[in-house]
Protein backbone atom coordinates (compact mmCIF):
# COMPACT_ATOMS: atom_id res chain seq x y z
CA UNK A 1 0.00 0.00 0.00
CA UNK A 2 2.83 2.03 0.77
CA UNK A 3 3.88 1.89 -2.90
CA UNK A 4 0.59 4.04 -4.53
CA UNK A 5 0.73 6.36 -1.70
CA UNK A 6 4.13 7.34 -2.78
CA UNK A 7 2.90 7.69 -6.54
CA UNK A 8 0.01 9.82 -4.86
CA UNK A 9 2.53 11.70 -3.08
CA UNK A 10 5.19 12.00 -6.42
CA UNK A 11 2.16 13.39 -8.39
CA UNK A 12 1.00 15.79 -5.84
CA UNK A 13 4.41 16.96 -6.02
CA UNK A 14 5.05 17.29 -9.42
CA UNK A 15 1.64 19.32 -9.60
CA UNK A 16 2.91 21.93 -6.67
CA UNK A 17 6.02 22.69 -8.81
CA UNK A 18 3.21 24.59 -11.90
CA UNK A 19 2.02 27.35 -10.00
CA UNK A 20 0.67 28.85 -12.83
CA UNK A 21 -1.69 26.27 -13.23
CA UNK A 22 -2.99 26.55 -9.77
CA UNK A 23 -3.76 29.65 -10.30
CA UNK A 24 -5.71 29.10 -13.47
CA UNK A 25 -7.49 26.03 -11.93
CA UNK A 26 -8.66 28.46 -9.12
CA UNK A 27 -10.06 31.32 -11.67
CA UNK A 28 -11.31 28.93 -13.54
CA UNK A 29 -13.43 27.53 -10.74
CA UNK A 30 -14.22 31.02 -9.43
CA UNK A 31 -15.37 32.03 -12.83
CA UNK A 32 -17.82 29.16 -13.13
CA UNK A 33 -19.29 30.75 -9.58
CA UNK A 34 -19.31 33.72 -11.21
CA UNK A 35 -21.33 32.18 -13.87
CA UNK A 36 -23.76 30.27 -12.02
CA UNK A 37 -24.31 33.30 -9.95
CA UNK A 38 -25.29 35.71 -12.76
CA UNK A 39 -27.16 32.78 -14.94
CA UNK A 40 -29.53 31.34 -12.07
CA UNK A 41 -29.72 34.80 -10.64
CA UNK A 42 -31.49 35.71 -13.71
CA UNK A 43 -33.29 32.56 -14.01
CA UNK A 44 -34.44 32.91 -10.75
CA UNK A 45 -35.97 36.75 -10.65
CA UNK A 46 -39.01 35.87 -12.11
CA UNK A 47 -39.67 32.22 -10.87
CA UNK A 48 -39.53 31.23 -7.03
CA UNK A 49 -38.60 27.78 -7.89
CA UNK A 50 -37.81 25.93 -11.34
CA UNK A 51 -37.87 21.92 -11.70
CA UNK A 52 -38.42 21.96 -7.81
CA UNK A 53 -34.78 23.60 -7.02
CA UNK A 54 -34.98 26.98 -5.38
CA UNK A 55 -32.52 29.71 -6.40
CA UNK A 56 -29.89 28.30 -3.24
CA UNK A 57 -30.62 24.96 -4.16
CA UNK A 58 -29.53 25.35 -7.50
CA UNK A 59 -26.54 27.82 -6.70
CA UNK A 60 -25.28 24.98 -4.65
CA UNK A 61 -26.07 22.08 -6.89
CA UNK A 62 -24.14 23.93 -9.08
CA UNK A 63 -20.53 24.49 -7.26
CA UNK A 64 -20.94 21.20 -6.23
CA UNK A 65 -21.09 19.07 -9.83
CA UNK A 66 -19.01 21.67 -11.46
CA UNK A 67 -15.78 20.91 -8.78
CA UNK A 68 -16.63 17.43 -8.84
CA UNK A 69 -16.36 18.29 -12.67
CA UNK A 70 -13.15 20.00 -11.93
CA UNK A 71 -11.44 17.52 -9.92
CA UNK A 72 -12.44 14.51 -12.11
CA UNK A 73 -9.16 14.08 -13.63
CA UNK A 74 -9.37 10.43 -15.31
CA UNK A 75 -9.56 11.84 -18.63
CA UNK A 76 -5.44 12.12 -18.45
CA UNK A 77 -4.82 8.45 -17.50
CA UNK A 78 -6.48 7.27 -21.02
CA UNK A 79 -4.40 10.20 -22.75
CA UNK A 80 -1.18 9.29 -21.04
CA UNK A 81 -1.52 5.62 -21.73
CA UNK A 82 -2.57 5.73 -25.17
CA UNK A 83 0.60 8.65 -26.13
CA UNK A 84 3.18 6.08 -24.18
CA UNK A 85 2.05 3.05 -26.05
CA UNK A 86 2.16 4.97 -29.21
CA UNK A 87 5.50 6.53 -28.69
CA UNK A 88 6.51 3.23 -27.08
CA UNK A 89 7.44 4.37 -23.95
CA UNK A 90 4.88 2.27 -21.71
CA UNK A 91 7.42 -0.02 -20.88
CA UNK A 92 8.34 2.33 -17.84
CA UNK A 93 5.36 0.92 -15.92
CA UNK A 94 5.79 -3.01 -17.11
CA UNK A 95 9.01 -3.24 -15.61
CA UNK A 96 8.29 -1.93 -12.16
CA UNK A 97 6.48 -3.77 -9.41
CA UNK A 98 3.13 -2.71 -9.52
CA UNK A 99 -0.11 -3.03 -10.59
CA UNK A 100 -0.44 -1.07 -13.66
CA UNK A 101 -3.96 0.06 -12.96
CA UNK A 102 -3.72 1.00 -9.28
CA UNK A 103 -0.55 2.96 -10.28
CA UNK A 104 -2.76 5.02 -12.74
CA UNK A 105 -5.46 5.40 -9.98
CA UNK A 106 -3.16 6.55 -7.08
CA UNK A 107 -1.56 8.99 -9.46
CA UNK A 108 -4.67 10.21 -10.30
CA UNK A 109 -5.46 10.72 -6.64
CA UNK A 110 -2.21 12.47 -6.06
CA UNK A 111 -3.17 15.29 -9.11
CA UNK A 112 -6.59 14.88 -7.72
CA UNK A 113 -5.56 15.82 -4.11
CA UNK A 114 -3.91 19.32 -5.45
CA UNK A 115 -6.91 20.35 -7.37
CA UNK A 116 -8.49 19.63 -4.52
CA UNK A 117 -6.99 21.57 -1.76
CA UNK A 118 -6.76 24.70 -4.02
CA UNK A 119 -9.96 24.84 -6.13
CA UNK A 120 -11.75 24.29 -2.72
CA UNK A 121 -9.98 26.85 -1.24
CA UNK A 122 -11.08 29.11 -4.33
CA UNK A 123 -14.76 28.07 -3.80
CA UNK A 124 -15.30 28.74 -0.17
CA UNK A 125 -13.11 32.11 -0.40
CA UNK A 126 -15.28 33.28 -2.88
CA UNK A 127 -18.74 32.04 -1.30
CA UNK A 128 -18.02 33.72 1.42
CA UNK A 129 -17.04 36.67 -0.07
CA UNK A 130 -20.16 37.63 -1.98
CA UNK A 131 -22.34 35.73 0.94
CA UNK A 132 -24.24 33.54 -1.65
CA UNK A 133 -27.16 31.67 -0.31
CA UNK A 134 -25.61 28.13 0.17
CA UNK A 135 -28.08 25.53 1.11
CA UNK A 136 -26.20 21.90 2.38
CA UNK A 137 -27.56 19.49 4.10
CA UNK A 138 -26.69 19.10 7.69
CA UNK A 139 -27.53 15.31 7.78
CA UNK A 140 -23.69 13.48 8.43
CA UNK A 141 -25.07 10.10 6.90
CA UNK A 142 -26.41 11.87 3.93
CA UNK A 143 -23.17 13.70 3.73
CA UNK A 144 -20.67 10.35 4.31
CA UNK A 145 -23.26 8.39 1.45
CA UNK A 146 -21.75 11.82 -1.08
CA UNK A 147 -18.26 11.09 -0.16
CA UNK A 148 -18.32 7.18 -0.59
CA UNK A 149 -20.53 7.68 -4.21
CA UNK A 150 -17.78 10.42 -5.07
CA UNK A 151 -14.78 8.22 -4.29
CA UNK A 152 -16.23 5.49 -6.02
CA UNK A 153 -17.11 7.41 -8.58
CA UNK A 154 -13.98 8.92 -9.14
CA UNK A 155 -12.11 5.81 -9.30
CA UNK A 156 -15.00 4.27 -11.43
CA UNK A 157 -13.87 7.17 -14.29
CA UNK A 158 -10.16 6.36 -13.69
CA UNK A 159 -10.61 2.31 -14.33
CA UNK A 160 -12.93 4.06 -17.72
CA UNK A 161 -10.19 5.85 -18.63
CA UNK A 162 -7.69 3.09 -17.77
CA UNK A 163 -9.69 0.52 -20.15
CA UNK A 164 -10.19 3.45 -23.44
CA UNK A 165 -6.11 3.86 -22.79
CA UNK A 166 -5.13 0.57 -23.02
CA UNK A 167 -7.29 -0.11 -25.84
CA UNK A 168 -4.21 1.69 -27.36
CA UNK A 169 -2.73 -1.52 -27.38
CA UNK A 170 -4.79 -3.16 -30.34
CA UNK A 171 -6.15 0.35 -32.03
CA UNK A 172 -2.91 2.43 -31.36
CA UNK A 173 -5.42 5.89 -31.92
CA UNK A 174 -8.38 6.03 -29.86
CA UNK A 175 -9.31 9.84 -29.98
CA UNK A 176 -12.74 8.39 -31.50
CA UNK A 177 -13.18 6.42 -28.39
CA UNK A 178 -12.32 9.48 -25.73
CA UNK A 179 -14.05 11.58 -28.15
CA UNK A 180 -17.23 9.81 -27.71
CA UNK A 181 -16.66 9.35 -23.80
CA UNK A 182 -16.08 12.82 -23.25
CA UNK A 183 -19.08 13.78 -25.08
CA UNK A 184 -21.78 11.16 -23.49
CA UNK A 185 -20.07 11.80 -19.92
CA UNK A 186 -20.63 15.45 -19.60
CA UNK A 187 -24.46 14.96 -20.17
CA UNK A 188 -24.87 11.91 -18.26
CA UNK A 189 -23.07 13.20 -15.39
CA UNK A 190 -25.34 15.81 -15.10
CA UNK A 191 -22.44 18.62 -15.16
CA UNK A 192 -24.29 20.18 -18.12
CA UNK A 193 -28.01 20.10 -17.29
CA UNK A 194 -29.31 18.85 -13.87
CA UNK A 195 -30.40 15.63 -14.97
CA UNK A 196 -34.12 16.76 -13.05
CA UNK A 197 -35.37 18.49 -16.10
CA UNK A 198 -34.92 15.51 -18.37
CA UNK A 199 -37.90 12.72 -18.88
CA UNK A 200 -38.03 10.31 -16.01
CA UNK A 201 -37.72 7.41 -18.66
CA UNK A 202 -34.61 9.01 -19.61
CA UNK A 203 -33.20 9.32 -15.85
CA UNK A 204 -34.57 5.66 -15.04
CA UNK A 205 -32.38 4.47 -18.08
CA UNK A 206 -29.47 6.21 -16.38
CA UNK A 207 -29.87 4.87 -13.09
CA UNK A 208 -28.23 1.78 -14.23
CA UNK A 209 -25.21 3.30 -15.62
CA UNK A 210 -23.01 4.65 -13.23
CA UNK A 211 -22.31 8.07 -14.78
CA UNK A 212 -25.40 9.24 -12.99
CA UNK A 213 -24.00 8.62 -9.02
CA UNK A 214 -20.64 10.15 -10.48
CA UNK A 215 -21.54 14.05 -9.86
CA UNK A 216 -25.13 14.40 -10.06
CA UNK A 217 -26.88 11.98 -7.60
CA UNK A 218 -23.19 13.12 -5.12
CA UNK A 219 -24.21 16.77 -5.78
CA UNK A 220 -28.17 16.35 -5.06
CA UNK A 221 -27.44 14.55 -1.67
CA UNK A 222 -25.31 17.75 -0.47
CA UNK A 223 -28.25 19.65 -0.87
CA UNK A 224 -30.55 17.50 0.86
CA UNK A 225 -32.18 15.94 -2.24
CA UNK A 226 -32.76 12.59 -4.19
CA UNK A 227 -31.62 10.58 -0.35
CA UNK A 228 -33.89 7.79 -1.12
CA UNK A 229 -31.59 6.87 -4.43
CA UNK A 230 -28.20 6.92 -2.36
CA UNK A 231 -28.24 3.17 -1.64
CA UNK A 232 -28.93 2.50 -4.68
CA UNK A 233 -26.39 4.75 -6.16
CA UNK A 234 -23.71 3.11 -3.64
CA UNK A 235 -24.48 -0.78 -4.54
CA UNK A 236 -24.62 0.12 -8.41
CA UNK A 237 -21.06 2.01 -8.11
CA UNK A 238 -19.34 -0.44 -6.55
CA UNK A 239 -20.98 -3.18 -9.25
CA UNK A 240 -19.82 -1.28 -11.96
CA UNK A 241 -16.65 -0.57 -9.90
CA UNK A 242 -15.92 -4.39 -9.67
CA UNK A 243 -16.49 -4.90 -12.90
CA UNK A 244 -14.24 -2.79 -14.49
CA UNK A 245 -11.40 -4.19 -11.81
CA UNK A 246 -12.20 -7.75 -13.61
CA UNK A 247 -12.59 -6.01 -16.84
CA UNK A 248 -9.29 -4.40 -17.21
CA UNK A 249 -7.44 -7.06 -15.80
CA UNK A 250 -8.61 -9.59 -18.29
CA UNK A 251 -8.21 -6.57 -20.95
CA UNK A 252 -4.54 -5.54 -19.90
CA UNK A 253 -3.51 -9.23 -19.53
CA UNK A 254 -5.05 -9.96 -23.11
CA UNK A 255 -3.81 -6.83 -24.89
CA UNK A 256 -0.80 -6.24 -23.42
CA UNK A 257 1.11 -9.45 -25.47
CA UNK A 258 0.16 -7.35 -28.99
CA UNK A 259 2.44 -4.72 -27.55
CA UNK A 260 5.49 -4.21 -29.56
CA UNK A 261 7.44 -1.29 -27.35
CA UNK A 262 8.05 0.12 -30.45
CA UNK A 263 8.19 4.44 -30.71
CA UNK A 264 11.10 6.38 -29.47
CA UNK B 1 20.24 -17.58 -15.28
CA UNK B 2 19.87 -16.13 -18.53
CA UNK B 3 18.24 -19.21 -20.82
CA UNK B 4 16.98 -19.17 -24.46
CA UNK B 5 16.46 -21.46 -26.85
CA UNK B 6 15.04 -20.61 -30.92
CA UNK B 7 13.60 -17.46 -29.62
CA UNK B 8 11.85 -15.89 -32.43
CA UNK B 9 10.24 -12.24 -32.86
CA UNK B 10 8.22 -11.61 -35.41
CA UNK B 11 7.06 -7.89 -35.53
CA UNK B 12 3.59 -7.05 -37.96
CA UNK B 13 4.42 -4.17 -39.56
CA UNK B 14 1.89 -1.56 -40.93
CA UNK B 15 2.06 -0.58 -45.00
CA UNK B 16 0.88 2.19 -46.89
CA UNK B 17 1.50 4.08 -50.36
CA UNK B 18 3.26 7.40 -50.35
CA UNK B 19 0.90 10.25 -51.13
CA UNK B 20 -2.63 11.25 -50.02
CA UNK B 21 -4.30 8.24 -52.58
CA UNK B 22 -2.48 5.94 -51.08
CA UNK B 23 -3.29 6.59 -47.34
CA UNK B 24 -7.42 6.75 -48.39
CA UNK B 25 -6.24 3.38 -50.19
CA UNK B 26 -4.85 1.90 -46.71
CA UNK B 27 -8.43 2.57 -45.09
CA UNK B 28 -10.07 0.48 -47.33
CA UNK B 29 -7.46 -2.14 -47.59
CA UNK B 30 -4.94 -2.08 -44.94
CA UNK B 31 -1.20 -4.26 -45.53
CA UNK B 32 1.08 -5.62 -43.10
CA UNK B 33 4.96 -6.98 -43.31
CA UNK B 34 6.41 -8.96 -41.36
CA UNK B 35 9.18 -8.33 -39.97
CA UNK B 36 11.65 -11.36 -37.95
CA UNK B 37 13.92 -8.94 -35.56
CA UNK B 38 15.07 -12.21 -34.03
CA UNK B 39 15.45 -15.54 -35.52
CA UNK B 40 16.04 -18.70 -33.74
CA UNK B 41 18.31 -17.43 -30.61
CA UNK B 42 20.01 -19.40 -28.40
CA UNK B 43 21.70 -17.84 -25.66
CA UNK B 44 22.85 -18.85 -22.07
CA UNK B 45 24.47 -16.36 -19.70
CA UNK B 46 25.11 -17.31 -16.14
CA UNK B 47 25.21 -15.20 -13.01
CA UNK B 48 27.92 -12.10 -12.42
CA UNK B 49 28.71 -12.43 -15.93
CA UNK B 50 29.41 -8.92 -18.09
CA UNK B 51 27.91 -9.62 -21.71
CA UNK B 52 28.35 -6.95 -24.52
CA UNK B 53 25.43 -7.29 -27.27
CA UNK B 54 26.68 -5.96 -30.44
CA UNK B 55 25.34 -5.06 -33.55
CA UNK B 56 24.42 -2.45 -36.20
CA UNK B 57 20.64 -0.67 -36.21
CA UNK B 58 18.18 -3.11 -36.24
CA UNK B 59 19.95 -5.88 -35.55
CA UNK B 60 17.82 -6.96 -33.07
CA UNK B 61 19.87 -5.92 -29.47
CA UNK B 62 16.74 -4.11 -28.67
CA UNK B 63 14.09 -6.71 -29.21
CA UNK B 64 15.98 -8.79 -27.08
CA UNK B 65 16.52 -6.67 -24.31
CA UNK B 66 12.54 -6.17 -24.24
CA UNK B 67 12.09 -9.79 -24.33
CA UNK B 68 14.25 -10.61 -21.64
CA UNK B 69 12.66 -7.51 -19.00
CA UNK B 70 8.98 -9.00 -20.14
CA UNK B 71 8.02 -5.71 -22.49
CA UNK B 72 7.47 -7.89 -25.20
CA UNK B 73 6.38 -11.40 -25.58
CA UNK B 74 8.14 -13.85 -28.04
CA UNK B 75 6.96 -15.48 -31.25
CA UNK B 76 7.72 -19.08 -30.82
CA UNK B 77 11.05 -20.42 -28.90
CA UNK B 78 12.20 -20.87 -25.17
CA UNK B 79 12.95 -17.72 -22.87
CA UNK B 80 13.71 -18.02 -19.34
CA UNK B 81 15.58 -15.13 -16.87
CA UNK B 82 15.77 -15.80 -13.10
CA UNK B 83 13.45 -19.27 -13.44
CA UNK B 84 10.59 -17.01 -14.65
CA UNK B 85 8.77 -16.47 -17.98
CA UNK B 86 8.95 -12.40 -18.48
CA UNK B 87 6.22 -11.52 -20.16
CA UNK B 88 4.19 -13.16 -17.54
CA UNK B 89 5.25 -9.83 -15.59
CA UNK B 90 5.18 -11.34 -12.19
CA UNK B 91 6.19 -8.79 -9.24
CA UNK B 92 8.45 -11.19 -7.68
CA UNK B 93 10.14 -11.09 -11.15
CA UNK B 94 10.89 -7.46 -11.27
CA UNK B 95 11.81 -7.00 -7.97
CA UNK B 96 14.83 -8.57 -9.21
CA UNK B 97 16.10 -6.84 -12.46
CA UNK B 98 16.44 -3.48 -13.79
CA UNK B 99 16.50 -2.25 -16.88
CA UNK B 100 17.64 1.09 -18.23
CA UNK B 101 16.96 2.45 -22.13
CA UNK B 102 19.32 5.38 -22.99
CA UNK B 103 15.99 7.17 -24.56
CA UNK B 104 13.75 6.10 -21.57
CA UNK B 105 13.34 7.61 -18.32
CA UNK B 106 12.23 6.86 -14.89
CA UNK B 107 13.05 9.66 -13.78
CA UNK B 108 10.15 12.74 -13.23
CA UNK B 109 11.43 15.18 -14.69
CA UNK B 110 9.65 18.05 -12.93
CA UNK B 111 10.78 16.97 -9.51
CA UNK B 112 14.69 16.07 -7.88
CA UNK B 113 16.30 12.26 -8.43
CA UNK B 114 16.00 12.20 -5.03
CA UNK B 115 12.12 12.32 -5.21
CA UNK B 116 12.03 9.31 -7.99
CA UNK B 117 14.55 7.21 -5.63
CA UNK B 118 11.99 7.91 -2.30
CA UNK B 119 9.85 6.39 -4.93
CA UNK B 120 11.38 3.72 -5.89
CA UNK B 121 12.07 2.73 -2.46
CA UNK B 122 8.73 2.51 -1.84
CA UNK B 123 8.32 0.74 -5.27
CA UNK B 124 10.51 -1.58 -4.70
CA UNK B 125 9.99 -1.84 -0.83
CA UNK B 126 13.48 -1.37 0.10
CA UNK B 127 14.36 -1.59 3.80
CA UNK B 128 15.54 1.78 5.22
CA UNK B 129 18.70 0.75 6.03
CA UNK B 130 19.84 -0.92 2.94
CA UNK B 131 18.43 1.75 0.78
CA UNK B 132 20.55 4.88 2.44
CA UNK B 133 23.72 1.54 2.39
CA UNK B 134 22.94 1.50 -1.72
CA UNK B 135 22.20 5.61 -2.08
CA UNK B 136 25.46 6.23 -0.57
CA UNK B 137 27.56 3.69 -2.09
CA UNK B 138 26.16 4.71 -5.38
CA UNK B 139 26.17 8.14 -5.19
CA UNK B 140 30.20 8.12 -4.15
CA UNK B 141 31.01 5.96 -6.63
CA UNK B 142 29.23 8.78 -9.27
CA UNK B 143 30.14 11.73 -6.95
CA UNK B 144 26.66 13.38 -7.59
CA UNK B 145 25.81 14.21 -4.08
CA UNK B 146 25.59 17.85 -4.97
CA UNK B 147 23.02 16.86 -7.39
CA UNK B 148 20.16 14.80 -5.82
CA UNK B 149 17.95 17.60 -4.69
CA UNK B 150 18.38 19.77 -8.07
CA UNK B 151 15.65 19.20 -10.45
CA UNK B 152 16.30 16.19 -13.66
CA UNK B 153 14.99 18.59 -16.26
CA UNK B 154 17.70 20.98 -15.34
CA UNK B 155 20.29 18.28 -15.49
CA UNK B 156 22.94 17.44 -18.23
CA UNK B 157 22.43 14.27 -20.25
CA UNK B 158 25.16 12.54 -18.72
CA UNK B 159 24.19 13.87 -14.93
CA UNK B 160 20.95 12.48 -15.76
CA UNK B 161 22.06 8.74 -17.24
CA UNK B 162 23.86 8.71 -14.28
CA UNK B 163 20.75 9.42 -11.91
CA UNK B 164 19.01 6.21 -13.89
CA UNK B 165 21.76 4.26 -13.50
CA UNK B 166 21.29 5.04 -9.48
CA UNK B 167 17.22 4.23 -9.53
CA UNK B 168 17.51 1.47 -11.24
CA UNK B 169 20.67 -0.06 -8.87
CA UNK B 170 19.11 0.69 -5.29
CA UNK B 171 17.16 -1.93 -4.77
CA UNK B 172 20.05 -4.32 -5.50
CA UNK B 173 18.41 -6.40 -8.46
CA UNK B 174 20.71 -9.35 -9.51
CA UNK B 175 20.56 -8.53 -13.17
CA UNK B 176 20.89 -5.04 -14.98
CA UNK B 177 19.50 -4.74 -18.31
CA UNK B 178 21.06 -1.75 -20.07
CA UNK B 179 20.36 -0.26 -23.64
CA UNK B 180 22.46 1.96 -25.22
CA UNK B 181 23.27 4.11 -21.92
CA UNK B 182 25.59 6.01 -22.94
CA UNK B 183 24.39 7.18 -25.71
CA UNK B 184 24.80 10.63 -26.91
CA UNK B 185 27.47 11.35 -24.02
CA UNK B 186 30.68 12.99 -23.79
CA UNK B 187 34.17 11.51 -22.93
CA UNK B 188 34.24 11.91 -19.67
CA UNK B 189 30.55 10.79 -18.72
CA UNK B 190 31.20 7.71 -20.92
CA UNK B 191 34.36 6.36 -18.69
CA UNK B 192 32.58 7.64 -15.17
CA UNK B 193 29.63 5.14 -16.38
CA UNK B 194 32.38 2.59 -17.65
CA UNK B 195 33.84 2.92 -14.19
CA UNK B 196 30.77 2.58 -12.42
CA UNK B 197 29.55 -0.45 -13.82
CA UNK B 198 32.47 -2.19 -13.72
CA UNK B 199 32.45 -1.58 -10.10
CA UNK B 200 28.99 -2.46 -9.77
CA UNK B 201 29.78 -6.08 -11.38
CA UNK B 202 32.41 -6.50 -9.26
CA UNK B 203 31.27 -5.65 -6.17
CA UNK B 204 27.83 -5.81 -6.06
CA UNK B 205 28.24 -9.21 -8.23
CA UNK B 206 25.22 -8.19 -10.25
CA UNK B 207 25.10 -9.76 -13.67
CA UNK B 208 25.11 -6.86 -16.57
CA UNK B 209 24.40 -7.02 -20.16
CA UNK B 210 24.79 -3.94 -22.51
CA UNK B 211 24.18 -3.30 -25.62
CA UNK B 212 26.01 -0.58 -27.13
CA UNK B 213 27.30 1.10 -30.13
CA UNK B 214 30.46 2.37 -28.89
CA UNK B 215 33.77 -0.44 -29.21
CA UNK B 216 35.12 0.85 -25.69
CA UNK B 217 32.26 -0.03 -23.99
CA UNK B 218 32.12 -3.30 -24.92
CA UNK B 219 36.32 -3.80 -24.78
CA UNK B 220 36.61 -2.56 -21.46
CA UNK B 221 34.08 -4.36 -19.90
CA UNK B 222 32.56 -7.59 -21.13
CA UNK B 223 34.94 -10.46 -21.20
CA UNK B 224 32.42 -12.02 -23.33
CA UNK B 225 30.45 -10.36 -26.38
CA UNK B 226 27.56 -11.34 -28.31
CA UNK B 227 26.93 -10.67 -32.04
CA UNK B 228 23.74 -10.11 -33.69
CA UNK B 229 23.08 -9.00 -37.21
CA UNK B 230 19.66 -9.24 -39.22
CA UNK B 231 17.85 -11.29 -35.82
CA UNK B 232 20.67 -13.80 -36.04
CA UNK B 233 23.49 -14.78 -33.41
CA UNK B 234 26.85 -14.17 -35.66
CA UNK B 235 29.58 -14.56 -32.44
CA UNK B 236 29.04 -15.46 -28.86
CA UNK B 237 32.02 -15.68 -27.26
CA UNK B 238 35.49 -13.88 -25.69
CA UNK B 239 35.75 -10.03 -26.70
CA UNK B 240 39.43 -10.26 -26.78
CA UNK B 241 39.07 -12.53 -29.33
CA UNK B 242 36.50 -10.91 -31.26
CA UNK B 243 38.38 -8.24 -31.72
CA UNK B 244 42.19 -9.25 -32.46
CA UNK B 245 40.25 -11.09 -35.31
CA UNK B 246 38.07 -8.84 -36.67
CA UNK B 247 39.14 -5.41 -35.40
CA UNK B 248 41.59 -5.02 -38.20
CA UNK B 249 42.18 -0.85 -38.55
CA UNK B 250 41.73 2.49 -36.73
CA UNK B 251 40.94 5.15 -38.50
CA UNK B 252 43.11 8.14 -38.30
CA UNK B 253 42.36 12.08 -39.00
CA UNK B 254 45.21 14.40 -39.70
CA UNK B 255 44.52 18.42 -39.42
CA UNK B 256 46.95 20.19 -41.32
CA UNK B 257 47.80 23.75 -39.77
CA UNK B 258 48.34 24.59 -43.23
CA UNK B 259 48.12 23.22 -46.98
CA UNK B 260 49.93 19.96 -47.06
CA UNK B 261 50.31 17.41 -50.06
CA UNK B 262 49.83 14.29 -48.34
CA UNK B 263 51.82 10.98 -48.66
CA UNK B 264 49.59 7.91 -47.82
CA UNK B 265 51.93 5.63 -45.47
CA UNK B 266 52.33 2.08 -47.03
CA UNK B 267 49.44 -0.54 -45.36
CA UNK B 268 46.93 2.47 -45.18
CA UNK B 269 43.19 2.84 -46.47
CA UNK B 270 42.58 7.05 -47.95
CA UNK B 271 39.05 7.72 -46.80
CA UNK B 272 39.21 11.40 -47.42
CA UNK B 273 41.80 13.50 -48.59
CA UNK B 274 41.87 17.83 -49.20
CA UNK B 275 44.80 19.92 -48.72
CA UNK B 276 43.95 20.43 -45.07
CA UNK B 277 42.12 17.19 -43.46
CA UNK B 278 43.15 13.89 -44.57
CA UNK B 279 41.54 10.73 -42.71
CA UNK B 280 42.52 7.12 -43.62
CA UNK B 281 42.74 3.77 -42.22
CA UNK B 282 45.54 2.43 -41.09
CA UNK B 283 46.51 -1.37 -40.27
CA UNK B 284 45.68 -1.82 -36.29
CA UNK B 285 48.37 -3.01 -34.84
CA UNK B 286 50.98 -0.22 -36.51
CA UNK B 287 48.58 2.28 -35.82
CA UNK B 288 50.13 3.98 -33.22
CA UNK B 289 53.78 4.29 -34.93
CA UNK B 290 52.10 5.99 -38.18
CA UNK B 291 50.37 8.04 -35.44
CA UNK B 292 53.90 9.31 -34.45
CA UNK B 293 55.38 9.45 -38.15
CA UNK B 294 52.36 11.58 -39.04
CA UNK B 295 53.01 13.88 -36.20
CA UNK B 296 56.86 14.57 -36.96
CA UNK B 297 56.44 14.41 -40.40
CA UNK B 298 53.58 17.08 -40.70
CA UNK B 299 52.73 20.22 -39.27
CA UNK B 300 49.59 19.42 -37.24
CA UNK B 301 46.53 21.41 -35.80
CA UNK B 302 44.81 18.37 -34.54
CA UNK B 303 45.02 13.81 -34.74
CA UNK B 304 42.25 11.55 -34.21
CA UNK B 305 42.48 8.25 -33.70
CA UNK B 306 38.83 6.36 -33.52
CA UNK B 307 37.92 2.64 -33.18
CA UNK B 308 36.91 0.64 -35.93
CA UNK B 309 33.19 1.17 -36.36
CA UNK B 310 30.77 -1.85 -34.60
CA UNK B 311 29.03 -1.62 -38.48
CA UNK B 312 32.38 -2.72 -39.84
CA UNK B 313 33.30 -5.62 -37.18
CA UNK B 314 30.50 -7.28 -37.93
CA UNK B 315 30.31 -7.12 -41.66
CA UNK B 316 33.72 -8.98 -41.40
CA UNK B 317 32.43 -11.66 -38.90
CA UNK B 318 29.29 -11.98 -41.38
CA UNK B 319 31.40 -11.98 -44.47
CA UNK B 320 34.15 -14.56 -42.89
CA UNK B 321 31.41 -16.87 -41.88
CA UNK B 322 29.74 -16.89 -45.21
CA UNK B 323 32.77 -17.65 -46.76
CA UNK B 324 33.69 -20.44 -44.37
Amino acid sequence: MNKYLEVAKISFKAQIVYIFDVCIAAVYMVTKILFAYVLWGAVFRENETVAGFTYPAMFTYYIFSSFLSQIELSGNVSEEISSSIRRGTFSKFMVIPAGTQTYFIAQTFGVMLFYLVFILAASVAWTVLFRARFMMTSNPVLILEAIIMIILGLVFMIQLNYFLGILAFKYLDISAFLMIKSNVVAFITGSLVPLSLLPDAVITVMRIFPFYYVTYLPSMLLIGKNTEEALTGIIVLSAWFLLFTVLNKIAYNKLRVIYDGVGI
Amino acid sequence: MIHTKKLTKTYRLFEKEAGLSGSIKSLFNRKYTYKTALSDFDLDISEGEFVGLIGPNGAGKTTLIKLLTGIIAPTSGEISVLGYYPNKLENSFKMQYAVVMGQKSQLFFELTAADTFLLFKELYNIPADVYQKNLDYFVSLFDVGDLLNVQVRTLSLGERMKMELIAALLHSPRVLFLDEPTIGLDAVAQRQIRMFLRDVNKEKGTTIILTSHYMENIKSLCKRCVVINQGEKIYDGSTDFLFEKYQVHKKITLHFAEPTDFALPQGCEIIEKNPLKCAFFAPFESTQQIAYAMMRQYELSDITIEEDEIGSVVERIYNNRAGE
